[in-house]
């Protein structure tokens, strides 16, 4: 089995990186530190997730009127407060709800609403509005650049699926990897480049080939932890459905359970872009995302690690209340977020949006999303200087 | 350093700047997708006029050229289409890619089919793909109004952004949105209203049958506001108000500028003086390519090597560097590379196409990169028969058995500078092995990635 010694001196190169020296300056104490520090998985709804068939407020008389076709029937709704229930899909939501497991964010958006997909997205993962600053770093790597490097040379944020790094983990020095499944990252051909030239270590990655060569010194480093990781097998205690979002919530549990090092996973689950016929395709999304969080927070508290884990999921925007004639809805605003794990409050906070009074046929945000990173850096993850949320108080999101 | 007005002038060789064998190769790396050596030292004794030239008449390739290519590519395009299956449809596209004498029509095609991104996850039609794909080639280089006009009445297009139902009592804004916001204007340069207004002119636009409607009777006759306009627009009133903008041509100027030169070369002054051009000549995608393909800007040394080879030139650039064209690999076997490095034709991500630039590069695509080139060596990708390799190949063209001479040739191929990459180790021999093992860990290196 590879272990870090020879890690270390299997691969010369990683000497010269910049990323190495917190690597090298590990001390005994500081792993055991980092055996309770705390893990955020973030859960994307690409698309713009229909938020008023989500966290349905069925006894709005503006919820009846502005859906004929897509309204759904009230008897079916997982009931979660007054006048408010789930979608009939979201049963393991539900249980999640009943548990204290789940909180629900209602109305989260942010001043000024952009309808783009992209523009909202950027805003999402910026934390940012000028457009200058959406191709630059993310809410979560400019979080993660604050922290330590984490052992054993681990990215400190991991994307798993085949899609582009998000820029939400972008940061100014804190390393993203990506990758779908554990085979995409093991292989037994050496190609790794030789050490890099002089000088470029300390060079930032805005430099085009210095940002490709730390990507690759990184991608093989990454390749060796995974080989070390897969060797440690891990028994599964829990049963996860079949989709590509839970195979991935799986990936993202192993790699915990194997004590990665990783602070941050991400996972993205598309579709929500539902301009047409969208019951069908809706409840499919949420089905497979209220069984995939379920599963996996399971398989996290098996493993007694549910202290150690928090999920987030959020969407760019929600979409329009009156419903378009493709029974689908176009792009809206606000939405809800879902914080998910045995620490948060459970129960609904914030105020589900005022249907009566529409800009573009699309609500007010009530909760401003810079609130809720506020909670997840400060509380969850326990990073003051984060610099992401600027004035915004944090929801008590944490009992 | 020319001023601002001068950059997209004609480049001149120069004592400094000389038309030397790396400007042959960034040439058919960024127009074609990569040139063989034999085609790389043909344009080198040519000179650039003649060679981009070349380019423009659609005669760049000649290495493994079919004589009956055209005829060839239907034939496999037909099989793909009655096969119903997406992924021998792409191994079409790739066989294009590889074997066509006109690289620069499938590189425009490539980035239309970008720009106007439909996804086969959702369309689900074989057919309606391959067409709107022969759309994007007929009208790759011709008046952008022809193409747009085609492309928002495409089948394939229709279906992909729900116009299925797109009626005056409910206007579905997702078409008129995206005709706004990626196909023409951009983002910010519209407002919300404009959408609402824009839904209204298309009402009415449908598919049936594989084919375009225009129902009437679905279509909202009332006065639209449309960025400063009022009318009972049609939807190709709609299609001549955006044509006018400047957004417009200032899109298409980014949009080229983007494919050829890479992410942020090219200055905002650069992308207005471009898009007037534009506008002087109706759009003509054409002269603008040659603008930008002969100019000061292109051959610049600081341009070279400056932009991210996405999966499909990486993977079509080193077959055809390494002329794996009498005995080439399986173009589905290719695809599924291609595919798996992030570039899954027919089925871009999003509305918003790939990104590109350095979103393509990331820990799982370096080690795919690796991988595919590992596979490519070892003949993984061939069914049968084996090609001949590296080894031969250097053989061949430089007729000698020394193994710096060798090293020299095959980074002058793969990298185009001429230079040893600093980070693979040296060839100290041209046991055939060894030499594959080069090769493969030149492909792997960040050098490659750049083109």
């Amino acid at each position: 089995m590879f272990n870090r010694r020879q890690f270390l001196k299997s691969s010369s190169l990683v000497a010269l990186t910049p990323t190495v020296p917190a690597f090298l300056q590990q001390t005994a104490s500081a792993t055991e530190a980092e055996k309770h520090e705390r893990i955020l998985v973030v859960v994307q709804l690409s698309g713009g997730n229909d938020g008023l068939n989500t966290v349905v407020p069925f006894a709005d008389e503006a919820y009846q009127k502005h859906r004929r076709v897509l309204r759904l029937p009230t008897d079916r709704l997982h009931k979660v407060a007054e006048g408010i229930g789930l979608h009939p899909a979201m049963e393991n939501a539900a249980e999640l709800f009943e548990d204290e497991r789940l909180s629900i964010v209602q109305g989260v958006g942010y001043p000024n609403p952009n309808r783009s997909h992209d523009v909202s997205m950027a805003i999402w993962q910026t934390a940012r509005f000028d457009r200058e600053e959406h191709n630059g770093f993310g809410w979560i790597g400019r979080s993660l650049d604050t922290l330590p490097a984490p052992k054993r040379n681990a990215p400190s944020s991991v994307l798993i699926g085949n899609q582009a790094t998000p820029v939400a983990l972008r940061g100014r020095k804190s390393r993203s990897s990506a990758f779908d499944t554990i085979g995409d990252m093991l292989t037994d051909i050496n190609l790794r480049p030789g050490p890099l030239p002089n000088g470029s270590a300390s060079e930032s990655d805005g430099d085009l080939s210095s940002f490709i060569n730390r990507t690759t010194v990184d991608a093989y480093a990454t390749a060796d932890l995974l080989t070390d990781i897969v060797n440690q097998k891990k028994r599964e205690s829990v049963s996860y459905p079949s989709s590509k979002l839970a195979s991935q919530l799986r990936l993202v549990s192993q790699l915990i359970q194997a004590d990665m090092g990783t602070r941050v996973y991400y996972a993205m689950q598309s579709g929500y872009d539902t301009h047409s016929v969208q019951l069908p395709s809706h409840s499919r999304l949420l089905r497979t995302l209220s069984q995939g969080l379920k599963a996996f927070l399971d398989d996290i508290a098996a493993a007694g690690l549910e202290d150690r884990v928090l999920v987030l999921c959020f969407s760019e925007f929600g979409r329009q209340v009156q419903e378009n004639a493709s029974n689908g809805t176009d792009h809206g605003t606000a939405g809800p977020v879902f914080v998910a794990g045995k620490s948060v409050k459970g129960g609904l906070l914030g105020q589900h949006p005022e249907l009566e009074t529409l800009t573009n046929n699309a609500p007010e945000h009530t909760t401003d999303f810079r609130s809720v990173y506020a909670s997840v850096l400060q509380e969850w993850l326990r990073i003051e200087n984060a610099q992401v949320s600027g004035d915004f108080e944090p929801l008590q999101l944490f009992s | 350093m020319p001023s601002t007005s001068a950059i997209l002038n004609r480049w001149k060789p120069s004592a400094d700047e000389p038309w030397n064998f790396q400007r042959v190769w960034h040439l058919h790396r960024r127009a074609g997708f990569g040139g063989t050596w034999a085609e790389l030292q043909r344009d080198l004794t040519d000179g650039v006029g003649a060679s981009v030239d070349r380019f423009l008449a659609g005669e760049s390739h000649s290495v493994g050229v079919p004589a009956e290519f055209g005829e060839m590519a239907d034939t496999i395009g037909h099989a793909a289409m009655t096969s119903a299956n997406i992924d021998r449809l792409k191994a079409w596209w790739i066989y294009r890619i590889i074997f066509s004498p006109d690289p620069l029509t499938e590189r425009l095609t490539l980035m239309w089919h970008n720009h106007f991104a439909t996804s086969n996850v959702k369309v689900d039609d074989v057919e309606m793909m391959w067409r709107q794909n022969l759309l994007f080639r007929k009208h790759a280089s011709g008046a952008f109004g022809d193409l747009l006009t085609s492309v928002v009445k495409d089948p394939a297009m229709l279906v992909w952004l729900d116009a299925a139902a797109n009626r005056k009592e409910h206007p579905n804004e997702n078409l008129a949105r995206e005709l706004m916001e990626l196909f023409t204007l951009g983002e910010g340069h519209y407002t919300e209203d404009d959408v609402k207004n824009a839904a209204k002119c298309v009402t009415g636009w449908t598919v049936s049958r594989r084919a375009f409607r225009d129902h009437v009777q679905h279509h909202d006759v009332s006065q639209k506001a449309v960025l400063g306009k009022t009318g009972a627009f049609t939807g190709d009133d709609l299609l001549g108000i955006l044509l006018s903008r400047p957004e417009t041509s200032q899109r298409i100027a980014w949009r080229l500028c983007d494919t050829f030169l890479g992410a942020s070369v090219a200055t905002s002054d650069v992308i207005d003086q471009l898009a007037a051009g534009l506008r002087d000549h109706e759009l003509d995608i054409r002269g603008a390519v040659e603008t930008i393909l002969r100019s000061n800007l292109f051959f610049f040394q600081k341009n070279i090597s400056t932009r991210v080879a996405a999966p499909v030139d990486f993977v079509v650039g080193s077959v055809r560097a390494l002329e794996l064209v009498d005995k080439p690999p399986s173009t589905l076997l290719l695809a599924e590379s291609i595919d798996r490095l992030g570039q899954e034709l027919f089925s871009p991500p999003n509305v918003f196409g790939w990104k590109g630039g350095r979103r393509w590069i990331n820990a799982r695509s370096m080690i795919g990169r690796g991988k595919f080139a590992a596979a490519l060596l070892a003949g993984e990708l061939h069914y049968s028969p084996l090609p001949d390799d590296a080894f031969q190949l250097a053989k061949r063209h430089t007729g000698t058995n020394d193994a710096t001479e060798t090293a020299e040739f095959l980074s002058k191929l793969l990298l185009g500078n001429g230079k040893e990459p600093s980070r693979t180790d040296s060839l100290k021999t041209t046991r055939e092995e060894e030499v594959r093992r080069f090769v493969g860990r030149m492909l792997a290196s960040p050098e490659s990635q750049l083109c």
